[in-house]
């Protein structure tokens, strides 16, 4: 029992070691991040400078929501994307499969390592945009109202929820496909243009309740910051939250134990 | 570094295949493979590309099944028992892949965190075996294709195998990399006591590094025993050079002990009944006057040998 807990943290740090190394995935993972956070807030504090009159401080609650949106369900995921993708085809693309699978160990227990990796990569990043969406929050406020320690700390857990759920996700989607750039493609192209598109469709009514960015936006705490809230029982939330965060890792576990070495 | 597992003494062959065969649809690629690797020896598996030689080795390691036949890897049965006989195996198939991006330490250290928690401490001692020790801290993508061999082979030891199977270890290589894998393969079997089995095309490398071989064409296994048996068809083949090579053959045509006389590039050839005539022979030729500057018992080369097999099978088909 000792040595599986030795052997099971031992291969969270090797995917870990391999993650982090990638530094064009670091960069590109961060600058997902961190560029529409900047952009956004210089231009807020110019504008703001130029004209404090029409345009409000860069800082303030109603600011720190929209930092919560464009972390949970938009540049935040695609960090995510690319992190969960690395993880679940990274050994495949690099050949690296094959020899792991040639040491006898089973192939779930390889699949289950990629998971811990990539969230704890992911929860990084995000963690440097949240800790800057805060302080530009508390910073550029103004004399606006700014968001309660309590606030801060369910956002922290929301956001660890929204990209954790994106992170899997892309794990079993790069698993199912075992290919990087196609998982990342079709994953980056539903969070960005298909899922928005469809939450705002109000024609598909409650079935919007089924898409993972219209349950994650109800569960957002804070103020709502323009995007439309789907109403729905906070159960239901849960359970197409844990649906999505399941199916795919468990196609991509499946498609791990029966792929060709 | 020597094998360190309590099954190191176990008698039975390092692998055993009984009637193995693959079927890809209509296409046979392994047919009725039954292989006997003996321990403690390097064992060239030898044959043409496509011959079935990684179809053979990829049953053998569990990466696909067999569709008839048993195979067993170290006395334990596989697929059946892959995980435990894997456990004590090393393998190579086709080429080792790694993470260029990862040096050639992290690269190992990542394998020795799926081989399990002990083999963590023998990174450094496989890296110096290998003789890549000044070059572990360098990304892999700086590597050149017999550093990344040798990698390969380290990765291979982390575990301490008693068994380490190599597809065509030398492909690719230039002359200096191929002597280091060679050198490699004959200390672990040599010093550490390992069996090493080498799948290649390359005869003359197999010739000069392995024990044992098999040769395997059209999916079929040809022939197989120890290198001499195998080069030993040429037994009473005997090369006379002299200074008049007609007069000689007159000399020799009537001898009942010589067979299959002839004249090649000046130099007579032929076959004796009996091997240790040699020395009459050169007794009856000097006796009459014949001025002989070479006598040589012919010895053929695995690679005559199995180009002589495969033409033979390729006729009779």
């Amino acid at each position: 029992m000792t040595t599986n807990v030795t052997v099971a943290r031992q291969m969270v740090g090797a995917e870990l070691l391999r993650l982090r190394k990638k530094r064009g995935l670091m960069v590109l993972a961060l600058a997902a991040v961190m560029v529409p956070l900047v952009v956004w807030t210089g231009y807020e504090v110019i504008e703001h400078a130029g004209n404090p009159a029409a345009y409000a401080p860069a800082g303030g609650l109603d600011h720190y929501a929209r930092f919560l949106s464009l972390l949970g369900v938009f540049m935040g995921p695609v960090a995510a994307v690319l992190i969960g993708a690395e993880a679940g085809a990274g050994d495949l693309a690099a050949g690296v499969f094959r020899d792991n699978v040639l040491t006898g160990r089973s192939r779930m227990a390889l699949f289950l390592s990629r998971i811990p990796a990539a969230l704890a990569v992911t929860f990084t990043v995000i963690a440097i945009g949240f800790a800057f969406a805060v302080a530009v929050t508390f910073a550029f406020a103004g004399g606006l109202p700014t968001p309660s320690g309590s606030l801060i700390l369910e956002s922290a857990a929301w956001l660890a929820l929204a990209n954790g759920v994106v992170c899997v996700i892309a794990i079993g989607l790069a698993s199912l496909t075992g290919s990087r750039p196609g998982a990342i493609t079709a994953l980056i192209g539903w969070e960005l243009v298909l899922s928005p598109l469809l939450v705002q469709s109000t024609s598909l009514g409650s079935a919007r309740n089924g898409l993972l960015d219209g349950v994650l936006l109800f569960l957002k705490p804070g103020p709502v910051s323009g995007a439309p809230v789907l109403t729905m029982a906070v159960a239901v939330a849960v359970a197409v939250t844990a649906l999505w965060a399941a199916v795919l890792p468990a196609l991509g576990a499946r498609r791990m134990q029966t792929r060709d070495a | 570094m020597h094998i360190t597992h309590a099954n190191r003494d176990h008698d039975g062959p390092a692998v055993q295949t009984e009637g193995l065969t693959k079927r890809f649809g209509e296409r046979t690629a392994v047919d009725g493979v039954s292989l006997t690797v003996p321990r403690g020896t390097a064992y060239g598996f030898l044959g043409h590309n496509g011959a079935g030689k990684t179809t053979l080795i990829r049953m053998l390691l569990g990466l696909t099944r067999a569709s008839a036949g048993e195979a067993s890897v170290l006395g334990l049965p596989v697929p059946e028992q892959r995980a435990q006989a894997l456990a004590r195996v090393g393998a190579i198939v086709e080429e080792p892949s790694f993470y260029p991006h990862l040096t050639g330490r992290e690269n190992l250290k990542i394998a020795a965190a799926v081989r399990g928690p002990e083999t963590r401490a023998r990174i450094d001692q496989v890296l110096r075996r290998v003789g890549l020790d000044q070059r572990g801290g360098d990304r892999v993508g700086t590597y050149s294709l017999g550093m990344r061999q040798r990698l390969g082979v380290a990765r291979c030891l982390l575990s301490d195998p008693e068994l380490l199977i190599l597809d065509e270890p030398m492909n690719g290589l230039d002359p200096g990399g191929m002597l280091d894998v060679r050198r490699m393969i004959r200390e672990m079997v040599e010093e550490e006591g390992r069996t090493v089995f080498v799948s290649s095309h390359l005869l003359d490398e197999v010739e000069k590094t392995c024990d044992v071989a098999a040769i395997i064409d059209g999916g079929r296994v040809i022939a197989q025993g120890s290198i001499a048996e195998l080069v030993g068809g040429s037994a009473g083949e005997l090369v006379v050079e002299c200074d008049d090579a007609e007069r000689a053959a007159g000399l020799l045509a009537a001898d009942p002990a010589v067979h299959e006389l002839r004249i090649e590039h000046g130099a007579l050839r032929m076959r004796l009944l009996a091997p240790d005539t040699a020395g009459e022979i050169n007794a009856r030729l000097v006796g009459a006057g014949v001025v002989v500057s070479r006598l040589e018992p012919v010895r053929h080369s695995l690679e005559e040998r199995f180009l002589e097999m495969t033409t033979r099978l390729e006729v009779a088909a």
